[in-house]
């Protein structure tokens, strides 16, 4: 397989997005962004939600895009899926990358279509070669349809599928290495998924690619418990970033210095000052590691 | 042929009487027209629709058995056009489950 | 059937089943960690419905709501990650679904809602200023060849319920009261600037603008109306399409094809 990108130092650091923190985009929060201008390194949103012809939302897109710098991040592409990408889908894609032109482009190391079946939700995968030739090949094809590299974010895991033969840490590693992409990395989903497996976190981080990160999400987890009383987390985005993950992004900082870092929050919206407040402890942050 | 020519009188008439003035006049006091009771006030918010999400979900709720349950919400508040009583049915449908 | 078709069919059945092949690294069964996924797709779906449908909700109440709306998942699962059109077929699904029949008007509900997220997000075709309207056919000895072209979300339907009345009755405090939704009534929902409106009109008024829409002459449109309804008022109907900036194009070169 050949890289379309070839792997240099640092693949798909996204040029544009600056090393600071910025905030996922939500709609209740439109005419507050564009009445206050509050200071922030960018904004993301889901490419999904502005696939419609026309309205409000690219109205207001458009505004903010006009002041801000722009994440678009995927969530319907299914770059896992056992079918081929949907060509359509990825059409869709492109033209709102033309439309916007977002400083990066990052999608999911997950499955959520099946067949004609949409499921909405970020699936696991098996990670094995068959697997793996299949991802590297789907990003390959969005990466020469989007002609520019992607990045690729760490999943949140619930369960292990037997079939699996090599560790997610590798699995991730060589795709970057076999499509020059980059590593999008969510810090939650490490550490949501490390607590659901038994691992240590920081153990995980230090087998993934950092030179390949381009861009860090943090979110706020829920717990659950399974079958035997375990803690399980569960990746919502419904809660400020907790302290544990906060520590964990502080020791990803100290070994890669400052990375464009992402607030998401998608499910109880607090008022936009809220999240403003938890992105300026980012920036603080990313302000203790800067050179 | 009646329509026919109502249609055309209609036109005729439409080029004399469109005017600024009445543009304002049906914006503005919509309830004094005969046929076009105005309802704008909806919340904007809700025609955005659902968008995507790409965070799970915790709270395991037993789902209610749809075939067993009964219409509960404000549609009690307004007279029913097929009930006997004249409001939303309180009896259960039975037929499936 | 391959490992992602299994899990998918498990996601939608209406059991707990789990696929094969999954464990959990504590030993758990993985039964209680894949209702996380049941779990998401399941609310996440029918979360989205209650958004698009605030009304058909409110009517019903949430408990029968989301119940509803889960066999609707189960039954008619998305075929696109648009989200946002998810539930085109939501209306149709209550209209057949008999433990919704004592609110005989809910699937119209639901259609009108369909609509008003339909003109939410309809492409930003540019309107024309209601006096640049006005002069150009003010100016026309033949308005009967006039074709107008219409905003991309301008959609109408016609009920045999009130349903611009029931709908409208929920945007406010009280606005329930002396409600008789028993009346057949037709709506004209359109997006001006910003805003997504929902108008009453009659049903001459529905086959005017279904008309128009589908490129017919105002002559043609006007005689199906009135077909359709004697009390048809076209000055009235035009005058609302006008000032609410629902006209795009003019074609007054009645050889021009629309």
């Amino acid at each position: 397989m050949t890289p379309i990108f070839a792997h240099t130092s640092s693949p798909a650091q996204a040029p544009g997005l600056p090393d600071r923190a910025g905030l996922g985009l939500k709609h209740e929060h439109f005419i507050e962004v564009l009445e206050t201008s509050p200071d922030l390194g960018f904004f993301e949103v889901h490419a999904e939600n502005y696939m419609m012809a026309g309205g409000p939302f690219h109205h207001y897109l458009g505004l903010i895009r006009d002041q801000y710098p722009l994440s678009l991040h995927g969530v319907g592409l299914s770059i896992g899926g056992e079918g081929s990408l949907n060509r359509e889908h990825l059409a869709r894609l492109a033209a709102l990358i033309e439309r916007y032109q977002p400083q990066a482009f990052s999608e999911h190391l997950a499955w959520s279509s099946h067949g004609s079946v949409f499921l909405n939700d970020l699936l696991p995968l098996a990670y094995d070669s068959a697997t793996l030739h299949r991802v590297c090949e789907h990003i390959d094809q969005v990466q020469s349809t989007l002609k520019r590299p992607m990045l690729l974010e760490n999943p949140s895991t619930y369960l292990q599928l037997e079939r699996s033969t090599l560790a997610e840490t590798d699995f991730i590693t060589e795709v970057i290495r076999r499509t020059g992409c980059g590593l999008l990395l969510d810090v939650n989903n490490v550490y949501v998924s490390c607590i659901n497996h038994q691992r240590d976190p920081s153990a995980y981080i230090d087998a993934l690619p950092l030179q390949a990160v381009g861009e860090i999400h943090l979110a706020g987890f829920a717990e659950d418990s399974d079958s035997l009383g375990d803690r399980l987390l569960i990746d919502d985005h419904g809660a400020p970033v907790d302290n544990a993950v906060w520590q964990l992004y502080e020791q990803v900082l100290a070994r890669i210095g400052p990375i464009p870092t992402l607030i998401e929050r998608d499910n109880q919206v607090p008022a936009l000052s809220v999240l403003l407040a938890e992105a300026q402890h980012a920036d603080w942050l990313l302000t203790q590691v800067r050179p | 042929m009646t329509t026919k020519l109502s249609a055309t009188a209609l036109i005729l008439a439409l080029g004399s009487s469109l005017s600024l003035s009445a543009m304002t006049t049906t914006a503005h006091a919509a309830d004094d027209v005969k046929c076009y009771g105005i309802a704008e006030a909806g919340k904007n918010d809700c025609a955005a629709g659902p968008g995507t999400s790409c965070a799970g979900t915790s709270k395991t709720k037993d789902q209610a058995n749809a075939w067993k349950l009964v219409p509960a919400g404000t549609c009690t508040q307004t007279p029913s056009t097929s009930s006997p009583t004249g409001f939303g049915q309180e009896a259960a449908f039975d037929a499936k489950s | 059937m391959s490992h992602q078709a299994t899990f998918a069919k498990a996601l939608l059945a209406p059991g707990q089943i789990c696929p094969d092949g999954l464990f959990s690294g504590n030993g758990a069964d993985p039964a209680s960690r894949f209702a996380v996924h049941r779990n998401t797709v399941h609310n996440g779906l029918i979360n989205a419905l209650a958004v698009a449908y605030p009304v058909t909700q409110l009517l019903v109440g949430e408990a029968f709501f989301r119940a509803m709306a889960g066999l609707y998942v189960q039954a008619c699962p998305p075929t696109s990650p648009l989200i946002s059109e998810y539930g085109s077929t939501f209306a149709d699904f209550i209209q057949g679904f008999e433990p919704a029949a004592s609110v005989p008007y809910l699937a119209d509900i639901a259609r009108l809602e369909r609509l008003r997220v339909r003109a939410y997000h309809a492409a930003d075709d540019r309107p024309l200023e209601p006096h640049t309207v006005l002069a150009a056919l003010q100016a026309r000895a033949d308005l009967g060849t006039v074709r107008l072209r219409l905003h991309p979300s301008v959609a109408t339907m016609a009920s045999a319920y009130a349903v611009v009345a029931v709908w409208a009755a929920h945007q406010t405090e009280g606005g329930l009261a002396a409600l008789d939704p028993g009346h057949a009534q037709s709506a004209l929902v359109l997006r001006q600037g910003l805003e997504v409106k929902v108008f009453a009109i009659d049903a001459g008024s529905v086959t005017f603008i279904q008309r128009l829409a589908q490129g017919e002459a105002l002559q043609t449109a006007v005689e199906r109306a009135l077909e359709a309804s004697n009390d048809f008022d076209l000055h009235q109907c035009l005058t609302l399409l006008i000032s609410h900036h629902a006209i795009t194009h003019l074609h007054l070169d009645s050889k021009v094809s629309p």
